[in-house]
């Protein structure tokens, strides 16, 4: 079989019949190369033609066929110049050796014509091999233009072609591969057994899948193999085609991918677990924390109520301040399970009015400016997307955060406005004249229980913010302070737009 | 008193004898303490509702209000209720669920199960012996339960 049976085959698809269109081509540009051979060679031809003639003519023969096989060679394998040398050297040698010089004029003509005939023949036979050695050479050039690493093997698995695509990707020149055992040279990995390969390839004739290959600097490739079958006119398998993508990058950032995803699907079961343990935790701390404190309170005022006539002041004042305590663990507890269940219930998102949720919101901290002197100042504020309850809070927490925060101030001022956001943002501040804080502190003003001011002077546990800070978060917002000792404090919260 | 004539009688379903004492104390207060059956957890409850066990000598009648907690050791508050609304005989009486648990899953579920009342127990002793007082007086004195309740 030739190589170019194999390799034209996938290509055109039809059966081209073109055998020996490599392997002679070869061996005539060989002798054709020097001028010397070609003359040589008719130099020669002829001179064995003349001995074979003298030897015959002993016997009384006169033979001019080995002459014109002489002639035939020359012209044939020299080409047009080695012909006519051939031709003279034989009219010559005829002439002189075995016809008269007046009767050599016909033998003249029938070799020159023979000559001629022969030439031509012979050109024609080499313009029709130099095309087919273009088209060939063409082709195995396409082949060697594409990325993809093809070659073809026997069915005795020995590389009959290998393209450039193979030698970029494995390291090994057609030279080195060709003949070469092709699962030997590229310890082919198959993913499974290889009996089960070979049977589904010859009954379907085609196979696809992921093997794995060794270069010839060593390391291992992973390719996306597909095998065509290739059959002779009688129905036999002759040859495979293997076209090979090398895919060890992509198969990387597949496991990798594959890896992350194990991995995340591993975090958000194991977050799954802790919110899981956060609920049970909180839904323990409402019921069991809630329990004792309660006893405790009741327990010490059945104690206060028995013995209020014995005890003296400083034993009322302790059990006062064990009460005061106590009431105070219960409102943290309040706090800390309201502020839980902000992060676990779900968002109702609607299109709010931000004015009619400060107008809300005044409504719900109105007992808290009673007797107070404030001056409010409520700028356009916008439409924005958003749970309305959960941002009324916000609004709840940080207007009461001001009212109380300028208490100490005979004129409170607060404000509650609208400031320039970028184009993804809606930023909605509330303003004050109170006390205000150190921006040394600003990062703790939003922790849970965190409070800057001592508690005597201002009520509360310390939640309120770290809820807005909550709720915004889940909008996708952020919630920032600024703030001057005795100089007032602003605080910010952002929403995406609508 | 007058309102002693016609006292109903109270089922307290409650694990923690503080908070059993606690309660006795308060409805002590308001004189409503007499009638008072505790049982300490589910089981004993349903022993109670259905008279069976140490309860099997009882007399048929169905308390005139249960006050129920929800965590219980054995069988929990949730399933003693939905056991008393599916079952025709007690369905009618009235259950008021007296929790620690301001949960809303709880409260959700409760209400499910056709509780009369939800009422979560104040830390603040005052607001407890309130609570307690006004449960007494609304559901064992001021309500009238329905047919087949204890009353004196």
């Amino acid at each position: 079989m030739s190589l170019g049976d194999v390799y034209l085959a996938p290509i055109n698809g039809a059966k081209c019949r073109s055998e020996g269109a490599m392997a002679r081509p070869k061996l005539q540009l060989r002798i054709a190369q020097s001028l010397v051979l070609r003359y040589g060679l008719a130099l020669l031809s002829v001179s064995v033609a003349l001995g074979g003639a003298l030897l015959i003519q002993r016997f009384q023969l006169r033979n001019i066929t080995l002459f014109l096989f002489a002639i035939a060679v020359a012209a044939w394998y020299g080409g047009t110049g080695a012909a006519v040398l051939a031709l003279l050297l034989s009219f010559i040698s005829f002439a002189h050796f075995f016809v008269e010089p007046s009767q050599s004029i016909p033998y003249f003509i029938l070799f020159a014509l023979f000559a001629w005939l022969v030439s031509w023949f012979s050109s024609v036979r080499r313009r029709v091999e130099a095309e087919l050695e273009i088209e060939v050479s063409e082709r195995s050039s396409l082949l060697n233009l594409t990325h993809d690493t093809i070659f073809v093997r026997d069915m005795s698995d020995s590389i009959r072609y290998w393209n450039r695509g193979a030698e970029e990707l494995y390291g090994w020149t057609p030279e080195q591969a060709i003949g070469k055992s092709s699962h030997e040279l590229l310890r082919t990995v198959f993913s499974s057994p290889l009996d089960d390969v070979q049977a589904e390839f010859l009954r379907t004739g085609r196979w696809e899948g992921e093997l794995k290959h060794t270069k010839a600097d060593g390391t291992q490739v992973i390719v996306a193999s597909r095998w065509s079958l290739r059959r002779d006119e009688r129905e036999q398998p002759i040859a495979v085609l293997e076209t090979n993508n090398d895919i060890t990058v992509r198969k990387r950032r597949e496991q990798e991918i594959q890896t992350l995803n194990q991995e995340l699907a591993k975090r958000s079961t194991e977050l799954e677990a802790i919110n899981k343990e956060l609920e049970a935790f909180a839904y323990s701390v409402s019921h069991d924390l809630r329990a004792p404190l309660r006893h405790m309170a009741g327990y010490t005022e059945l104690l206060q109520k028995k013995a209020s006539s014995t005890l003296d002041e400083k034993c009322s004042h302790y059990i006062l301040m064990t009460l005061d305590s106590a009431k105070r663990m219960g409102n943290l507890i309040d706090d800390l399970l309201a502020f839980s269940r902000i992060g676990r219930a779900e968002t109702q998102k609607t299109l709010c009015s931000m004015t009619q949720l400060v107008r809300e919101a005044l409504t719900e901290v109105r007992d808290d400016t009673e007797g107070r002197n404030i001056a409010w100042k409520i700028g356009a504020l916008p439409d924005f997307y958003g749970d309305r309850s959960m941002l009324r809070l916000v609004l709840v927490n940080l207007m009461s955060n001001a009212i109380k925060f300028t208490r100490t101030r005979p004129q409170a001022e607060i404000e509650v406005g609208c400031a320039d956001g970028n184009s993804n943002d809606l930023v909605v501040f509330v303003r004050d004249n109170g006390v205000g804080f150190d921006m040394k502190y600003v990062n703790k003003l939003f922790g849970v229980f965190q409070r800057l001011h001592d508690s005597d002077a201002f009520e509360g546990t310390g939640i309120g913010l770290a809820t807005a800070q909550r709720i915004i978060h889940r909008h996708g917002g952020k919630v920032w302070a600024e703030g001057v000792i005795d100089g007032g404090a602003t605080f910010y919260f952002s929403v995406p737009k609508p | 008193m007058e309102t002693m004539n016609k006292l109903g009688r109270i089922l307290l379903v409650e694990d923690d004898p503080k908070d059993v004492e606690l309660t006795l104390t308060a409805l002590e207060e308001y004189n409503l303490a007499n009638e008072v059956i505790v049982a300490r957890d589910g089981e004993e409850a349903l022993e109670y509702l259905y008279s069976r066990g140490k309860f099997k000598t009882r007399s048929s009648d169905n308390p005139a209000v249960v006050l129920l907690d929800l965590k219980l050791p054995k069988v929990d508050g949730l399933e003693v209720l939905k056991q008393i609304k599916s079952e025709e005989k007690l369905r009618m009486m009235p259950v008021v669920v007296l929790t620690s648990s301001k949960e809303e899953k709880d409260m959700v579920a409760s209400y499910k199960l056709g509780v009369s009342a939800y009422v979560v127990k104040p830390v603040d002793f005052h607001e407890f012996v309130n609570a307690i007082k006004e449960l007494g007086i609304f559901w064992a004195v001021i309500n009238e339960p329905p047919p087949g309740s204890v009353r004196k």
